[in-house]
């Protein structure tokens, strides 16, 4: 089984700090790692392998020290890298992203599965990896939470939707987007680690993938960024300290008379 | 032996640091200063008054005053401590120096900090990071804890193995004395055989002997790079052989050894849904290296993952990353939480004993478990022995069968420890949690020597009694 | 100038609700360029009742596609039905709700369109000057907000955050257009099989629809503490919330996650229990209307966002509010009897 994972390289989330004057994310010390969401597209790839064989290539688009994310992969079990990098990419919206890494598949060709992790962290569009699919003209699966079977051809899948879970049957190649539920991702060994760091990962520019000079970068984006402002999230609401006992009732009294008064009761 | 307060003595000490820094005769408020972190009750202690002094002058006249009037003073940093050291056993005056909190320079020439011992450690290294500097002596509950603590308690730490604890960079304090005196000891000098080393007299004597009120600390370059390595072991022996090979052998030395042992880290894996394969494992070793950039820790990483392998480890795991870093980290981090969830009681013991004997020492410690029928998970630093055996409640003994038991069975600990040529407290320090058990472990002479210089220095004994001796 | 067109989701034999604040939304930025507003419904068994409802909640138009074969919802076909619409018809803007189906359809199609979509938004207008859709949405975990358009493409697509606005109130006296649209064989066949639907049991009301949200997080101590928090939901009739700290720790399963790496939700209430509002969990709920917070740290993130905030023990405070909550029901209840 040949599996395609791409992954994207973002900011460390889980703790950003935003500057309060300029009302921007303070880069400073705030470290790139692979987008948490890819990490289950990786597992996912991996118990694959592990179970019918075959091989697994990453894919990742930015800047060359996303070799490290590229890296990662590799150390937790992937075979293969890709970085796909070049100015010509700068400033690409999910539309572009999604065509230069369906052309880089393209080119890889021979797969079975692209398996994406269902949004990055960073722009959380959950864009591209349909985008692939529409490009690739393959069936596509989103937020998918389980792989039943793959047998002759064909793979069968849980995805998770709005009251509960759907079934549905692809021929294969086809692209997946994974949930958190699919997998929980490994550590990275020692050995996985020292593989990864051996390894030369080519670098594929646009002339490389054959992308149409007009698709890519900002040129190739249909959408345009007008303006970005912070929005004000506090609400210097009110606070009352529980103490004792007379704190907790009126505590709670007060509880009771914000929903009445909203009418949430 | 000691007097109590009288409102005329509350309304000199109002006299010295203004009515709003003094509380008296508000049991609520009192409350917050009668404990540290020492979970059970029985350790804490009300005060008659706290005040919060804001210059060492004013500290020297709060002392004079108590002198004069035979009043017990009990200083207190965070209040984080893990002894009962600001606890005020004697009741009388809690002197805290939480308004001193101000970092008072940054010495770019000399690589100096001078701070005042209120300020939170955590605060240090944010202020001196943006110079590329770093302050290496701080302990794990960084979140809280002031330096002025942590003088007094000569805290430890994970780091402890590379950076030593905080004594090493301790390099002049501003002390008032227990008889109201201010003197200066060293400065911004990195040598300083001028007469006895006061200083580390001072360091680590948990308030007994002086109350800090500058403190002048020695800063290093900020490391630009860490990893983590995740190590399982089959069993405690192996894990800690290696330990000694990382540093000869391999000739590296970590910034911190953590070792787990199976209680520990399998209550704490499952607790966190954990799905690394740790049922396999009899211990883990957490080591962590930090250096100037990524590639010369790779070759560190290397070198210990290897020697690990080499020498039985089942598997070792590689985080060079927020993400897995995390993951590694909150599984030592959630010990304590995890156990919280079989019982809320536990004794945070503090013990050290020579590296080569953990493994002897844990044998000993798992014989005293059964024996009591008390779990005692066993986590700590391998890297410098010190390791934090933590004997838990069972859910059903009473409150009074436990301590009863616990201190039966702390006894039978200690006496090992001796034997073994350890100490029985490493960074936490012995206030007077631990202060019943010090002659289990000091030489008579040892501790005559210890009251000869309180008695110098503190002959009214008026600071901090009932602590250590 | 063309229409604006809102997709109106058809599962299991009914509309779906967000359906409904999607034509109020589209019925603003048509009146500002002066056009009609239509809704795309498509699916199997719609009936006339759905039609007229979507009507009566301001469509001008309904463009109706009924099949067997558009019974459940596979992408390929859906988005091919919805391409053959967009290319005999030529919308300005079309916009769905970002439901699992809108946020899997809609990039699809635009792919295949060529076209700009814009992802999750919050705020939609129209830029005067250029008359083009502003697009206005959350990124970095709603640290910032970015307003984006797509100049040179039509149509101009966006995914809308369910429950950001409000449906318009049912006019029966409405009156629009209905045009029904019949497609050949090609436009339905497809290799991909859907098998079938599981109900989620641990979800009877899904967390993106819910009104009220009652969320865990790590302060709950243990994963049975959760009991607290699935009474005073039920009571509440609104649905169960976590953290990501305890869905990683197992207490609850991933659906119920909220955050940056769970789902994205803005009821008219939640409450945060136990939960210390990393820039995660944040993330997810802060457009939320009323946020009521209970915390024993006084300092925790959470605060910063409540307009309600509790400092103390949850289990002090859960069981006594959910018997407040339970008196004062019986009381109503004997009211209107």
């Amino acid at each position: 089984m040949r599996i395609i994972v791409p992954i994207k390289q973002v900011p460390e989330t889980s703790n950003v700090k935003m500057d309060p004057v300029t009302g921007t994310m303070v880069r400073e010390g705030v470290e790139n790692v692979v987008n948490p969401l890819d990490l289950y597209a990786i597992e996912t790839a991996i118990r694959l392998k592990e179970e019918y064989g075959g091989e697994i290539i990453v894919v990742s688009m930015g800047p060359e020290k996303a070799i490290d994310a590229i890296k990662e992969a590799i150390a937790m079990g992937c075979d293969d890298g890709i970085l796909l990098s070049d100015k010509k990419f700068a400033g690409s919206d999910t539309f572009a992203t999604s065509y230069v890494l369906a052309k880089a598949i393209k080119q890889i060709g021979d797969f079975d599965l692209v398996i994406c992790g269902e949004r990055a962290t960073d722009g959380d569009t959950g864009q591209v990896g349909p985008g692939i699919a529409s490009f690739l003209d393959l069936p596509l699966s989103t937020f998918t939470s389980q792989i039943l079977s793959v047998e002759n051809g064909k793979i069968t899948v849980k995805r998770l939707v709005e009251e509960g879970y759907e079934e549905i049957e692809m021929m294969l190649p086809a692209v997946l987007t994974v949930v958190k539920e699919i997998s929980d991702p490994r550590l990275p060994t020692l050995r996985g680690k020292l593989k990864a760091k051996r390894m030369e990962i080519p670098i594929w520019d646009a002339q490389k993938i054959g992308a149409e000079g007009q698709k890519i970068g900002l040129k190739g984006s249909p959408t345009r960024v007008v303006k970005i402002f912070t929005p004000k999230v506090t609400r210097e609401g009110e606070k009352i300290i529980v103490k004792d006992e007379k704190t907790l009732y009126q505590a709670v009294d007060r509880i009771m008379d914000y929903l009445i008064k909203k009418e949430l009761i | 032996m000691y007097n109590k307060l009288t409102p005329k003595i509350v309304e000199e000490l109002i006299g010295i640091v203004g009515s709003n820094n003094v509380i008296y005769d508000d049991p609520e408020a009192l409350e917050a200063y009668s404990h540290d972190e020492v979970a059970e009750k029985h350790y804490a202690h009300m005060p008659e008054a706290v005040v919060k002094p804001s210059s060492a002058e004013e500290i020297a006249q709060i002392i004079k005053l108590a002198n004069k009037y035979k009043i017990p003073i009990t200083p207190r940093g965070a209040g984080s401590g893990l002894s009962g050291g600001a606890v005020p056993v004697y009741g009388g005056i809690v002197l805290s120096v939480e308004r001193m909190n101000r970092i008072l320079e940054i010495d770019k020439e000399n690589l100096v900090v001078v701070v005042e011992p209120g300020v939170v450690t955590n605060e240090i290294n944010n202020a001196v990071k943006e110079y590329g500097l770093f302050y290496a002596g701080y302990p794990m509950s960084v979140e809280t804890c002031y330096i002025g603590g942590n003088v007094a308690e000569n805290a430890g730490g994970g780091r402890a193995v590379k950076y030593g604890v905080t004594g090493r960079y301790v390099i002049g304090l501003e002390v008032v004395t227990p008889t109201g005196d201010i003197v200066h000891l060293g400065g911004k000098v990195m040598k300083d055989v001028t007469g006895y080393d006061l200083i580390h007299l001072m360091v680590g004597s948990e308030g007994t002997l002086g109350i800090f009120t500058k403190i002048y600390l020695k800063l290093i370059p900020l490391p630009q790079a860490k990893v983590d390595l995740l190590v399982l072991f089959e069993d405690m022996d192996t894990a800690i052989k290696t330990v000694p090979k990382i540093m000869t052998f391999g000739r590296i030395i970590p910034t911190s050894i953590e070792f787990m042992d199976d209680l520990s880290f399998k209550t704490a894996c499952k607790y966190l849904n954990e799905k690394i394969p740790f049922e396999e494992a009899g211990a883990m070793l957490l080591i962590e290296l930090d250096g100037n950039n990524k590639t010369e820790l790779e070759e560190q990483y290397e070198i210990i993952g290897n020697l690990c392998m080499e020498n039985g480890a089942i598997e070792v795991y590689v985080a060079d990353n927020a993400t897995t870093s995390e993951r590694i980290w909150r599984i030592r981090r959630n010990i304590a939480e995890a156990w919280k969830q079989f019982s809320p009681h536990q004794s945070l013991e503090d013990v050290v004993v020579p590296i080569s004997e953990i493994p002897t020492f844990l044998k000993k410690i798992r014989e005293i478990s059964n024996k009591y029928r008390v779990p005692i998970p066993c986590y700590g630093h391998a890297g410098d022995g010190n390791i934090h055996a933590t004997p838990i409640k069972p859910p059903e003994l009473s409150m009074e069968e436990w301590h009863e038991k616990l201190e039966k069975l702390l006894e039978e600990m200690y006496v090992v420890v001796k034997e073994l040529g350890g100490v029985i407290s490493g960074e936490h320090g012995i206030g007077h949690k631990r202060k019943k058990y010090l002659p289990l472990v000091l030489e008579p002479a040892h501790i005559e020597m210890m009251r000869a210089i309180k008695k110098a220095l503190d002959p009214n004994l008026i600071l901090n009694p009932g602590k250590i001796i | 100038m063309g229409e604006v067109w809102t997709l109106a989701e058809f599962r299991h034999g009914k509309l779906n609700p967000v359906s409904f604040e999607l034509l109020n939304r589209g019925k603003s930025l048509a009146q500002k360029l002066n056009t009609s507003i239509a809704s795309v419904v498509i699916g199997y068994n719609i009936k006339k009742e759905d039609i007229d409802e979507l009507i009566a909640r301001g469509a001008d138009k309904v463009y109706v596609v009924g099949d067997k074969r558009l019974e459940n919802f596979i992408v390929e076909t859906y988005a091919r039905v919805i391409l053959r619409l967009l290319d005999e018809y030529n919308p300005d803007i079309f916009i769905a709700a970002a439901t699992t189906t809108g946020r899997t359809l809609m990039p699809y199609i635009a792919v295949k369109k060529q076209t700009g979509l814009t992802a999750d938004c919050t705020v939609l207008d129209i830029e005067e000057e250029t008359g083009n859709l502003l697009q206005t949405r959350p990124a970095i975990g709603g640290n910032i907000l970015a307003t984006i358009k797509t100049p040179n493409t039509r149509p101009q697509m966006a995914t809308v955050r369910p429950h950001s606005t409000k449906p318009l109130p049912p006019d029966k006296t409405r009156k629009g257009e209905i045009i029904y649209k019949q497609f050949d064989e090609e436009v339905f066949t497809t290799t991909t099989k859907y098998v079938r639907f599981i109900k989620d049991k641990s979800q009877q009301i899904n967390i993106q629809d819910a009104k009220i949200i009652v969320a865990g997080g790590r302060g709950l101590g243990k994963a049975e503490n959760f009991k607290l928090i699935e009474e005073l939901a039920e009571l509440l009739s609104g649905a169960v919330g976590a953290s990501r700290d305890v869905v990683d720790r197992g207490w609850k399963t991933y659906p119920h996650q909220i955050g940056l790496s769970g789902k994205t939700v803005s009821p008219t209430l939640y409450i945060a229990v136990g939960i210390s509002g990393a820039i995660q969990h944040i993330a997810g709920m802060q457009t939320s209307e009323n946020i009521i917070a209970i915390n024993k740290d006084p300092d925790a993130q959470i605060f910063k966002i409540a307009n309600l905030g509790i400092v103390g023990d949850l289990n002090e405070i859960l069981p006594l509010l959910i018997e407040r909550i339970k008196e004062y029901k019986k009381k109503e209840a004997n009211l209107n009897v």
